[in-house]
């Protein structure tokens, strides 16, 4: 795997024994391996525009793995004593007496100080938990009572640019029926309703009027843009450059200039540092470039006879017990290219062709793409074993995953996105809280609409249960 | 605290912006601003739009020049009916595409001269709550009330309304819906009244104000009690407004100084069921005299009491409630200097003279989140002590709570004399256009084509928006009156529904709201009874409905 060796290199980092990661050494923007800081010089989009060639990319993902990976230093603009750890910039009250804290961060120096488990760009421990606060107006919080923050354990990465372009191709079709809709009930004159469903997967229904009025009450499971929003625990986040953005500001500090700078604040340091434009959307495209091509997890075949078989037979049974309702062994995706920056991000995260350098990469240049199945029609099958829908995840019997005060984004307090399950083998503890140690434990966990297939697994011999962890643990994540 | 060098940076060119610019000559360039924000890229495009249209006339109309803008056969765009002077008053039926290039159709009224000439200006508002658009029509002599139809379709109802227009030179209104109204309640500023001895000095009109007299719902509203506002001041623009968040609106008046004589700007009281009464300066309510053209409303700070913006000839003024005012007292300081919008003079070219500055409109034109300023000014005829060539203002609100000039970069700046002007997204593309009615010459139909791109390309996306469109059931359709609240993080973000203000001109429909980089909001009202709604949770880039008493709001798509 052409990145085992570098993220060994991150995961060092993430412990501690490094300051710098294994730059590319050809690259000249990235510093000298002796210098406390990991961006000399911004990123030019310019460079990396256009369709890029296999080597172009490896070019771009190699500066975005360093940056990754990186112990970003106040050189390059860690630090946010005036700004909090809002999505929309928002100015503190007053400087915070704590730089790093881990209610509202700053809370990591690096992104593989969490994402790291089993190789940077992995899931995190408990102990790499965030905080999940909006922060608009009192950002110095110092207990964890959940009327402040929702506690979220790290995501995997891992395939997460496949993940993007579903969503994106779900977006297209969802907002396509909506269109189809209206066009309909203009043409009839009168109310039409169609069913929202894309990729297999049913997103409620949609209600437009003649006059182009939409009657949103039908939706189910996605936001009432029909933006399918697949990154974080809860399913709010549009797109990597998003998340990225996001985390920089919200973990290290590091503040994009396309959401912090002067266009949308008035000041190139609007988080009061001393350090201006800290991160240079050619940087945040790097990143995302890393992560977009991050090969995704696929399910291992044990080598251990026993395993192999209870893993046969617990596949049956993921299906038996309707599991697999809501994780999905796979959505078939049309196209394998990646446009950064997306279709879909809203303003404050870098759109189409907004700077005249959209890059476009086709995610088939990598070798693992050729182990995607296809199916007749061509598509690309992903594994993700999900749905990129958000459910109900916690009822009045069964709490546990419903254990947050704070709704979140518009989204309800117990309703959370199914959680893709490939890599699940090792991004353990389990649940939005990190807090479920086994498997065995986060099914039996499920309540609201994942109640029936997790009484159904309660009710399943001793045997049969363990068939299904076996199985689950043969989803991996390729070391 | 100023702990960046950055901040520094980005502020002086607010300084810088706060006189006059030098001319260059030079296509003016962001980056020499130092224009950190978006600047609207907008494209003047009326005689391609099929807008030729033209404000003319002697005297009496080298002021009003006004238009409305109201959705007159339920596509929900903004359709245009434009006062003319001598010139016919012109009905334009907006046939743009959505996001495409504007475009317009004149249609036939039917209605004949007694209505359609010797128009100053016109606003909208459902008179009759029959959910169509009505217009007020403002004349140099008799006015008129068109009833709105399907399609477009307009009808003389003065009569029908027991309205009688009168035979004054008219140049204000303002409606309000009293609490508990049927009908709204109608006030009309008028300027000189020509046939008094000693005409045109020390003349002024009073002016006028009706209530209707029935306010049974299945009845048309009766108009035909008129109270006169004496002493009237020569009006040039009038606005109800809920100025001390009591819940009720005043009726605030601005007057030019040209022909009164012991005049004042003007805040009537209105208590119900008693005629209104001006404030005294015993009430804290300060003498102030300028040449006032128009008012625009906005609460700048979203503290719940508006500040205005007053046009006159020299500096615009920029009124706030002083924070020391005891409750009920209407006294306002003048904070247009230190928020850098005086806009005293042409921004562009050499020439030092003071400007005429008439409509005044607060949006947000560049989606930033701020609410910027327009100003469409332009010499009153040839008066020699006033700039001549005098650009409209397009003032950006920038993120310190200040303006900064940036017509000209916008594209704005046109030797036209600006009058009346409709800011509307007329292609319902989310970025606000423009229509400005020039005195003698042709309006300007400016297209919002999007932020200007740094390096001189193709305009970019702006910033996130919505659009929202409220309706309730029975009387008062539309919620004038009503407070919009939209917020996004810790910023909120206020707009109030009202017909009356700017220059003679007016406009009904989709509250526009930039939201930066906020890609959702969460919306509240407050309904014209003072009712506040629950909060309505929208995302970003949407045109949305409330209906009162909805649960849920609603997102309407164009065709």
């Amino acid at each position: 795997m052409r990145l085992r060796t570098d993220l060994k290199a991150g995961l060092l980092l993430a412990l501690g024994f490094a300051t710098v990661t294994a730059a590319p050494a050809e690259d000249k923007k990235l510093p000298a391996p002796w210098e406390e800081r990991a961006i000399t010089a911004p990123l030019d989009r310019a460079d990396f525009s256009g369709m890029l060639t296999r080597e172009k990319l490896d070019e771009l993902t190699s500066i975005g793995e360093h940056l990754f990976g990186a112990h970003f230093t106040p050189l390059d603009g860690v630090g946010r004593p005036m700004a909090t750890q809002a999505i929309i910039p928002t100015k503190r009250r007053r400087e915070t007496r704590l730089s790093f804290q881990r209610m509202a961060g700053m809370d990591a120096a690096s992104c593989a100080s969490c994402h790291n488990m089993p190789v940077a760009g992995g899931a995190g421990d408990f102990v790499a938990n965030v905080f999940v606060s909006e922060g608009f107006s009192n950002a110095d919080f110092d207990s964890i009572d959940p009327q402040f923050s929702n506690e979220r354990n790290t995501n995997h990465l891992f395939g997460a640019g496949l993940i993007e372009l579903l969503a994106r191709e779900m977006t297209v079709d969802l907002q396509a029926i909506r269109e189809e809709a209206a066009r309909q009930a203009r043409a009839g004159g009168g109310t039409v309703t169609l069913p929202l469903e894309t990729k297999g997967v049913s997103f409620g229904s949609i209600t437009v009027e003649a006059d182009g009025m939409v009657d949103l009450s039908g939706l189910d499971g996605v936001d009432t843009d029909l933006v399918i929003r697949p990154f974080s625990q809860k399913g709010v986040m549009t797109s990597l450059r998003q998340f990225t953005v996001n985390a920089l500001n919200q973990h290290h500090g590091m503040q994009s200039t396309e959401r912090f700078g002067a266009r949308w604040t008035g000041e190139a340091d609007y988080d009061e540092d001393g350090k201006g434009d800290e991160i240079s959307p050619g940087d945040v495209s790097a990143m995302v470039a890393w992560q977009a091509t991050l090969e995704p997890p696929f399910a291992t075949i044990p080598d251990d006879e026993a395993w192999r078989t209870a893993s046969a037979n617990g596949d049956k049974i993921f299906d038996s017990i309707g599991c697999s309702s809501c994780h999905i062994r796979a959505l078939p995706l049309s196209s394998l290219e990646f446009a950064d920056p997306g279709p879909v991000d809203a303003a404050g995260t870098l759109r189409g062709d907004e700077d005249g350098a959209a890059a476009v990469y086709d995610l088939g240049l990598y070798e693992w793409a050729a182990r995607l199945e296809r199916n007749e029609a061509g598509q690309a099958m992903v594994p993700l074993f999900g749905d990129l829908k958000r459910h109900r995840i916690a009822d009045q019997k069964v709490a546990i995953l419903g254990n947050e005060l704070l709704a979140q984004r518009f989204v309800d307090r117990d309703v959370f996105m199914t959680g893709e399950l490939w890599g699940i083998a090792d991004t353990g503890p389990y649940g939005h809280r990190g807090d479920l140690t086994t498997l065995d434990d986060v099914i039996r966990a499920h309540g609201g609409e994942g109640s029936q297939s997790a009484r159904a697994y309660e009710a399943l011999a001793e045997t049969d249960r363990s068939a299904l962890i076996a199985f689950l643990k043969t989803l991996v994540i390729d070391r | 605290m100023n702990r960046s060098p950055f901040k520094i940076f980005l502020t002086l060119p607010v300084l810088l912006l706060a006189g006059p610019l030098a001319a260059s000559g030079d296509e003016p360039t962001l980056e020499a601003r130092h224009v950190a924000m978006d600047v609207p890229a907008m494209v003047e495009e009326a005689l391609r739009a099929g807008i030729d249209h033209s404000y003319v006339g002697p005297w009496e109309f080298f002021v009003g020049g006004g238009a409305a803008g109201l959705d007159c056969n339920g596509d929900r765009k903004t359709d245009l009916f434009i006062a003319g002077g001598k010139n016919p008053a012109g009905l334009y039926v907006n046939r743009s595409a959505t996001g495409g290039e504007l475009k317009f159709e004149k249609v036939d009224t039917g209605l004949d001269d007694t209505v359609m000439t010797n128009v100053t200006g016109a606003y909208p508002i459902d008179l009759d709550n029959d959910g169509h658009k009505d217009l007020v029509v403002l004349r140099v002599g008799r006015n008129a009330i068109l009833k709105g139809g399907p399609g477009c379709t307009f009808t003389n109802a003065s009569r029908q309304f027991a309205f009688d227009g009168g035979r004054e030179w008219t140049t204000a209104f303002a409606a309000t819906f009293e609490a508990g109204a049927t009908f709204p309640t109608l006030a009309f500023g008028n300027y000189v009244d020509r046939s008094a001895p000693g005409s045109p000095w020390g003349t002024c009109h009073d002016n006028d104000f009706f209530r209707s007299q029935t306010q049974e719902t299945d009845s048309a509203p009766d108009y035909s009690l008129r109270t006169a506002l004496s002493p009237g001041y020569c009006a040039l623009s009038m606005l109800f407004t809920d100025w001390d968040r009591s819940g009720k609106a005043d009726l605030r008046f601005t007057n030019d100084r040209q022909y009164y004589r012991g005049g004042e700007e003007q805040l009537w009281k209105m208590d119900p069921d008693r005629p209104p009464r001006l404030y005294r300066s015993s009430e804290g309510w300060r003498h102030v005299t300028i040449w006032g053209m128009g008012i625009a409303e906005a609460d700048l700070n979203a503290d719940g009491y508006p500040e205005y913006a007053l046009t006159s000839m020299g500096d615009t003024k920029l009124q706030t409630l002083d924070e020391d005012a005891e409750e009920g007292r209407p006294v306002y300081r003048d904070v247009a200097f230190e928020k850098g919008a005086t806009a005293q003079r042409p921004y562009v070219g050499e020439a030092i003279r003071p400007s005429t500055g008439w409509h005044a409109e607060f949006d947000d034109f560049n989606n930033d989140g701020n609410l910027d300023l327009f100003i469409a000014k332009g010499n009153v005829e040839q008066m020699p002590d006033f700039a001549s060539f005098d650009p409209d203002n397009l003032l950006l609100g920038t993120f310190d709570g200040k303006f900064v000039e940036a017509g000209d970069l916008a594209g704005v700046d046109k030797p036209t004399k600006g009058r009346g002007a409709v800011v509307a997204d007329f292609n319902n593309d989310g970025m606000l256009d423009l229509l400005v009615v020039n005195r003698g010459g042709p309006a300007s139909l400016f297209r919002n084509t999007g932020g200007r791109a740094p390096d001189g390309g193709a305009a970019r996306q702006m910033g996130n928006w919505l659009e929202i469109e409220l309706k309730q059931k029975g009387a008062n359709q539309d919620a004038i009156g009503a407070r919009v609240s939209v917020k996004s993080g810790n910023e909120t973000r206020v707009r109030t529904i009202a017909v009356g203000g700017g220059h003679a001109s007016g406009r009904l429909g989709f509250v526009h709201v930039g939201l930066g980089v906020a890609e959702r909001a969460q919306i509240r009202v407050q309904w014209p009874d003072g009712e506040w709604s629950a909060p309505y949770r929208v995302f970003a880039n949407q045109f949305v409905r409330i209906d009162r008493d909805a649960p849920q709001a609603r997102y309407w798509l164009p065709e």
